[in-house]
C-alpha cells in the first residue's frame, strides 16, 4: 500500500513534502483535487490520484491551472472540500478567478497549494506567490518542514470554513521536493458524509455572484470585514510561536526560512539568547505577537524565502507602532533578495546582524584545492536518445537555413525548451548587429526567444505586425497547445497573422513526468487513439495551410516547414512522434543494432543533431548501444550513408 | 547526534532510492531525517545529488564542507559533491566506473582521470575508499543494484552509526521482493569490500 492512503494513525514514515501535503488534504477530507502538472508541485496531484482509487474524491489533471482553480471553487459551492495545486508560474493563470472569488468567499474549505521555486531550478521566473496572499487579503500557510506541511494541509479546510475563504498554502521546492519524517494522521471516510448542496442566497443575498446586489464594492467591504476573524485565528495560531530570549536582539522566520534558522541558532549556540518569532503564517502577521517581539528588541533580522513579505508586512507595522528597531532582512540586502538562501547565507547574515553575541567563529579555511583546479566538467541536460523533438528540430533549422531572410523563432515551455538552453555553443554571445545570421550548431541553439505557457505564439504575431521581413515562428507541444496557445491561435487566424506555428506533438506532458495530454491515448497500449486531435482542431479554427508529418522523418518536417513560410497567413505544422521514454516503456524496447560503419568521415554533422546516444571518439562517432533506441534519425543526417541499422520509427 | 550524507550519481542509477533507503533505515532506529534532492531540470542522465541529514537537523541541504560521508555512484559526481561538501574528516566511497557526460562526447570537455579525482578528493578529506562498484553490482548479478553495493559499503563505515542489518531491512522493505536475494548479495559484496579497505 501506498504511503499516501496508509491507514496507521501515528505511524512516522518518510515522506516527501509534496506527498505529505497530498496526504494532509486527504485527512482533511478533501474531495475534488486538480492540477496542471508543474514542477515542483506535481506530485501533489498524482498522490491524491492514488488516493482516488480508496477514497471517493474526484481528481483531474486539468488543461490549464485557471480551470483546475474553478473545478475547485464549483466544488466548494456545493459543499466538497477542494483542493488546487500549482506551480509559481501557474499561480499567474489563476489571478482572475483568485483575485474575484475572494469577494464572496467560498463555502466548503478550499485549499489554494503554490509551490514556488526559489533559485528557479525548474521555472523561467523566482516569483514570490505569497504576495498573492497580501494582494488579496487571504491568510498564507508557509510550512517549515514535511510535518508542518502535512499538519497545515489537514487544518487549512476548517480554517476555510470558518473564514468562509479559500486558504493558500505556499510551498517551494526545497520543501517540494525534500523528504522528511511525518506523522500520519486519521483517513477520512471512503464516502463524504457531509452535506453536499447549493445555496444562492447562502448568508448573504447573491452570495456567489460578484455583480450581484449589493454589487461589487459592498462584496469587497464584506472582504475586509473578515479582517478581525482572520486576525484572531492567525493570533492564537499554533504555527505561529513567540519565544523570548535573553538579550533585546530578535530574529523572525518564516517558512523554510525557520528550517534552516533553528539549526543556524544550535550552531551559533543563539538558542535562548534572543527574541524568536517563528511563523507558520507568512500574511498576516499576528500582530500581537509580533508587537510584543518588536517592543523586546532592538535589532530584528527576518529570514525568509523569496521577496520581503514578512519583512515589509513587519517594518509597516514597527512604523505604524512608532517602534524604535532596526530590521535587516533582503531589504537592505543583509540576505540576498534574489536566488535561494541556505544555512551558510543565513549563518553570515546571523553573524553581521548580532556581532555583540555571536562568539568570534574560527573561520573554516576555504578549502583551495590546486588539485581540483579545471578538474569539474559540466554534466549538462539534454534531449533524451530518440527523442522526436531532435527530428523536428532538424527539419526546423534546414528549413530555417533555406530562408533568405533572418527567421526568428519563438519558443515555448515543454521539453523542447532546451532548445533554448544554448548548450555545446560556441561562438561568440554579444552582438549589436541587428542582421546578424547566427551558427545553430545543435537543436540547443535553435530558440531565439523563450518566456513562458503560449507566449511563443503571440510574441511572433506582434513581430509579424511590426513589419519584420523574416518569418516569425513559434514553436510549442501538444500539452501547451491546448494550455495557452489555442486562444492565441484563434487570435492569429482573426488578424490574419502571418506566422508559422510548429506544434511538437508527443502525446504527452512528458517534461514534468507523462502526466496525460489532450492527445494522449486514453489506451496505454494503442496510442492510435487521440481524445483530441490537433489537425481537426487547427483547421478548425480556420487555419488555411496545415501539415501533419512525422518527426521522424526530417526531411518531411522541413519540406511541411518551407511550404508553409512561403504561405502568407497564419500556418500550422504537427509534428506527430509519441515521447521516445513513453513507447521504451510501453514496448520494453531496447537497442537492436544501429552502427556507425568504416565510413564515417568525422565530419560530426551527426553530433549536430544533438541525440546524447552519439558520442565521438578518435575523430569517428559512435553509437550508445545502452542508449540507443534505433529510431533512424541519425541514419538520415549522415551525409555519406556511414549508420546502419534498425530505422524502427519509420 | 548529527550525521550528514550526500550520495551522488547520474540520474537512472538509483540514488535517490538508496538516500531514501537510508532515510527510512534511520527512521526506523528513532531517528528524525530530512532528505533533500538536487538536481537540473534533466529528465535522464542528469547530476543528481541527494543530501540525508540524520538526527537533531531541519534543513534540507547539507552546509559547505560538513558532510561526514559522500556515497558516490559515479566519480565525475563524486567529485563534483566532494569538493563542494567533503568534510575535512569526512569518509568518501567513490565508484570508479565513469559514465562521461555528453558534454565530453562532443568534444567540448574532457573527462578528468580517475587518480586525478581521488586525488583532489584526497586533498580535502583523509578517507577516500574508491573501487569498481558497477563490477561488484554485475559479479552480485545486476549492474542496477549498484545502489545495493555503496550502500554495503556505507554500513561498514566507521562513523555509520547502526547495525549493518538496519540498512539490509530498509533495502528489502523498498525493493521488489523478486530482487530481494540480488540486492542482499550486492550488498554483502559492497559491505566485504569496505571492510576490506577500512573495517569497522
Amino acid at each position: 500500500m501506498s504511503a499516501i492512503t496508509l491507514d496507521s494513525i501515528g505511524k512516522r514514515i518518510l515522506m516527501m513534502g509534496n506527498e505529505a501535503i497530498a496526504r494532509g488534504a486527504l485527512e482533511g477530507n478533501v474531495r475534488l483535487a486538480a492540477a496542471y502538472p508543474g514542477t515542483p508541485s506535481s506530485e501533489i496531484l498524482e498522490s491524491l490520484l492514488e488516493a482516488s482509487k480508496t477514497f471517493e474524491l474526484y481528481v483531474e489533471w486539468s488543461i490549464n491551472e485557471k480551470i483546475a482553480f474553478e473545478l475547485a471553487f464549483g466544488a466548494s459551492l456545493v459543499g466538497a472540500r477542494s483542493v488546487v495545486a500549482m506551480k509559481n508560474a501557474g499561480f499567474n493563470w489563476v489571478m482572475d478567478p483568485f483575485m474575484t472569488v475572494s469577494y464572496t468567499g467560498c463555502r466548503a474549505g478550499m485549499l489554494i497549494v503554490v509551490a514556488d521555486d526559489p533559485g528557479a531550478h525548474y521555472s523561467s521566473n523566482e516569483q514570490d506567490t505569497r504576495v498573492g496572499a497580501v494582494y488579496n487579503k487571504l491568510i498564507c500557510f508557509e510550512p517549515s518542514s514535511q510535518e508542518e506541511a502535512l499538519e497545515m494541509a489537514r487544518e487549512s479546510f476548517s480554517v476555510s470554513e470558518s473564514l468562509e475563504l479559500p486558504i493558500l498554502l505556499r510551498s517551494v521546492t526545497r520543501l517540494s521536493h525534500a523528504s522528511g519524517d511525518v506523522t500520519l494522521g486519521r483517513l477520512p471516510p471512503i464516502k463524504d458524509e457531509r452535506f453536499h448542496g447549493f445555496n444562492k442566497h447562502w448568508k448573504l443575498p447573491y452570495r456567489w455572484n460578484v455583480y450581484g446586489p449589493p454589487g461589487a464594492v459592498q462584496k469587497h467591504r464584506w472582504l475586509l470585514s473578515r479582517k478581525n476573524l482572520i486576525a484572531e485565528y492567525t493570533e492564537n495560531s499554533r504555527f505561529n510561536e513567540f519565544e523570548k530570549g535573553e538579550f533585546p536582539l530578535g530574529i523572525v522566520c518564516s517558512g523554510i526560512g525557520a528550517a534552516y534558522c533553528d539549526e543556524a541558532l544550535q550552531n551559533l549556540e543563539l538558542v535562548g539568547k534572543v527574541q524568536f518569532l517563528r511563523l507558520g503564517i507568512a500574511h498576516p502577521l499576528p500582530w500581537r505577537k509580533a508587537k510584543e517581539f518588536l517592543q523586546s528588541s532592538r535589532k530584528v533580522l527576518v529570514i525568509e524565502e523569496g521577496d520581503p513579505v514578512v519583512e515589509s508586512q513587519l517594518r509597516r507595522f514597527a512604523q505604524a507602532e512608532s517602534q524604535e528597531v532596526f530590521i535587516f532582512g533582503k531589504e537592505n540586502q543583509i540576505l540576498p533578495p534574489f536566488g535561494e538562501i541556505n544555512m551558510d547565507l543565513v549563518e553570515e547574515a546571523l553573524i553581521k546582524v548580532f556581532p555583540e553575541i555571536i562568539p568570534a567563529k574560527k573561520v573554516v579555511s576555504i578549502l583551495e584545492n590546486p588539485l581540483s583546479k579545471g578538474l569539474v566538467v559540466p554534466r549538462s541536460s539534454t534531449l533524451c536518445a530518440g527523442c522526436p523533438h531532435l527530428g523536428s528540430y532538424w527539419g526546423l533549422k534546414k528549413a530555417i537555413q533555406s530562408q533568405k531572410e533572418l527567421t526568428i523563432v519563438n519558443g515555448d515551455i515543454g521539453c523542447y525548451e532546451q532548445g533554448g538552453y544554448g548548450l555545446f555553443s560556441q561562438s561568440d554571445f554579444s552582438s549589436q548587429d541587428e542582421h546578424k545570421r547566427y551558427p545553430i550548431q545543435s537543436p540547443y541553439t535553435i530558440l531565439d526567444t523563450l518566456y513562458v505557457m503560449g507566449s511563443g505564439i503571440s510574441l511572433a504575431q506582434g513581430m509579424s505586425h511590426s513589419g519584420y521581413p523574416g518569418k516569425c515562428i513559434a514553436v510549442c507541444g501538444d500539452s501547451t497547445f491546448f494550455h495557452a496557445v489555442l486562444p492565441a491561435l484563434a487570435n492569429a487566424v482573426m488578424n490574419q497573422a502571418d506566422i508559422t506555428l510548429l506544434v511538437l506533438d508527443n502525446r504527452w506532458t512528458a517534461m514534468t513526468g507523462h502526466q496525460p495530454s489532450p492527445t494522449t491515448s486514453p489506451d496505454y497500449l494503442d496510442n492510435s487513439i487521440k481524445k483530441l486531435s490537433i489537425f481537426d482542431i487547427v483547421r478548425a479554427l480556420g487555419v488555411k495551410k496545415i501539415f501533419l508529418v512525422n518527426a521522424y522523418h526530417p526531411l518531411e518536417v522541413q519540406e511541411a516547414l518551407e511550404k508553409a513560410f512561403d504561405f502568407k497567413g497564419p500556418s500550422v505544422v504537427i509534428a506527430e512522434g509519441e515521447c521516445m521514454l513513453q513507447v521504451i516503456r510501453r514496448t520494453k524496447r531496447k537497442w537492436m543494432g544501429t552502427k556507425v560503419t568504416a565510413a564515417c568521415t568525422g565530419c560530426r554533422t551527426c553530433l549536430q543533431l544533438g541525440c546524447p546516444a552519439i558520442v565521438f571518439q578518435k575523430n569517428k562517432a559512435l553509437i550508445d548501444p545502452l542508449q540507443c533506441i534505433d529510431c533512424g534519425l541519425c541514419m538520415q543526417v549522415c551525409p555519406v550513408n556511414a549508420i546502419d541499422g534498425g530505422n524502427l520509427c519509420n | 547526534m548529527q550525521l550528514n550524507i550526500v550520495v551522488a550519481g547520474v540520474g537512472g542509477q538509483g540514488s535517490v532510492l538508496a538516500s531514501h533507503i537510508i532515510a527510512e533505515a534511520a527512521i526506523n532506529q528513532g531517528i528524525s531525517v530530512r532528505v533533500g534532492e538536487t538536481f537540473g531540470a534533466a529528465m535522464r542522465g542528469g547530476a543528481v545529488a541527494s543530501h540525508v541529514r540524520i538526527g537533531n537537523v531541519s534543513s534540507p541541504l547539507v552546509q559547505k564542507h560538513k558532510a561526514h560521508i559522500i556515497l558516490a555512484l559515479e566519480p565525475l559526481e563524486g567529485l563534483r559533491v566532494g569538493l563542494e561538501f567533503l568534510a575535512p574528516e569526512g569518509v568518501a566511497i567513490l565508484n570508479t566506473r565513469p559514465i562521461p557526460p555528453v558534454d565530453v562526447f562532443v568534444g567540448k570537455f574532457v573527462y578528468p582521470e580517475i587518480k586525478k579525482i581521488i586525488q583532489a578528493l584526497e586533498a580535502i578529506g583523509k578517507n577516500v575508499h574508491a573501487f569498481d562498484a558497477t563490477q561488484l553490482a554485475i559479479e552480485a548479478g545486476n549492474t542496477r543494484t549498484l545502489n545495493s553495493v555503496i550502500l554495503g559499503a556505507l554500513s561498514a563505515v566507521k562513523v555509520w552509526p547502526f547495525p549493518s542489518q538496519v540498512l539490509e531491512e530498509a533495502i528489502i522493505a523498498r525493493v521488489p521482493a523478486q530482487t530481494k536475494e540480488v540486492n542482499l548479495r550486492a550488498f554483502n559484496l559492497g559491505k566485504m569490500k569496505m571492510e576490506n579497505l577500512d573495517g569497522k
